[in-house]
């Protein structure tokens, strides 16, 4: 599979977002003390699922 | 003076929650994916293969008002979901967790109270809304074509009242309900019924804000604003104001214990 140099620069600005919001989800992660369920759990879904998984964990992860 | 205070309050709490940094991501996020992938269709069944040889597989591609148009119905769905989960709790939650009787102890007035949470939070989803809708304009003006700037401030002027309704809905569940969970299952119930009816009575119902992202993309297309876009978008507001009023009567009515 050939991938273009063009494709990579046109989705450049959406990876960086995507990995801005992977690293807030991690660092509330670290950060909280207290979490919605086994915090490693929350580590696995952050890290492994593609986008959905920190906004998954910013919306339910987090104790008020 | 008071409104200020409560103003700055929630500015702080949605600073701390994060949500001035996720939600515009998300919006984005979500604005972008159908075009880009639209896009890279053909391609990206290029590089999976299963395609049988010689078959040819003819996608027509949209031009740039229907390229945008996804982004504003990827929004209408993602969008308008997420924003009821981000506003299920700032009452009801405030009310469970005690933080509604500590400030109403204090002589607050209900409709400081509540219209200061409606507009700070409005205050995310229009920079959020601005931010995704430029960012998919961006790409759609790359790889499908133009589309006027005006046409997209002015779509995004009245994408923003229907999301101003959503808001005020959600709020008016959750004076209602103490269990978060239960405002946003109640809130969505009444978004797709409201949907529904304006589906099935369309003919009638023209100024239903539900029809405003209709109208939005017609509106696109041929760069004229039809009366009925302007009268739901009146529509909008004025059952905003209506729920508002509604959450701020049944605040008033709560006996605080």
């Amino acid at each position: 599979m050939e991938i273009n140099r063009d494709l990579i620069l046109l989705l450049l600005p959406i990876i960086i977002l995507q990995l801005i919001l992977l690293s807030i989800a991690i660092i509330d992660l670290i950060r909280n003390e207290q979490t919605n369920g086994p915090k490693w759990i929350w580590a696995l879904v952050i890290i492994l699922i593609n986008i959905v998984g920190p906004i998954i964990y910013l919306i339910f992860g987090r104790r008020p | 003076m008071q409104w200020f205070v409560i103003f700055k309050k929630e500015l702080l709490e949605n600073w701390r929650n994060l949500k001035w940094i996720w939600v515009p991501i998300v919006f984005i996020l979500f604005a972008v994916m159908d075009p880009i992938t639209t896009y890279y269709l053909p391609k990206i069944m290029d590089a999976v293969g299963g395609v049988p040889e010689g078959s040819i597989i003819d996608l027509p591609m949209p031009n740039a008002q229907e390229a945008m148009m996804m982004s504003y119905g990827e929004l209408g769905m993602l969008g308008v979901l997420l924003t009821v989960v981000i506003v299920m709790s700032t009452i009801s939650g405030e009310i469970k967790s005690g933080v509604y009787e500590m400030i109403l102890s204090k002589p607050v007035k209900f409709t400081n109270y509540v219209s200061a949470k409606f507009l700070s939070i409005m205050l995310i989803i229009i920079i959020s809304l601005a931010l995704a809708i430029g960012t998919a304009w961006y790409y759609v003006m790359i790889l499908f074509g133009t589309i006027d700037f005006t046409r997209i401030l002015m779509s995004l002027f009245f994408f923003t009242l229907y999301f101003a309704l959503i808001v005020s809905i959600v709020i008016m569940v959750n004076t209602w309900i103490q269990s978060p969970g239960l405002v946003a299952f109640i809130s969505l119930a009444l978004i797709i019924i409201f949907n529904v009816l304006t589906n099935i009575y369309g003919h009638i119902l023209t100024w239903s804000p539900a029809l405003i992202s209709d109208y939005i993309g017609e509106y696109l297309a041929s760069g004229v604003l039809i009366s009925e876009l302007w009268y739901a978008a009146l529509m909008a507001f004025v059952f905003s104001i209506v729920c508002l009023q509604f959450a701020i009567v049944t605040l008033r009515n709560r006996v605080l214990h």
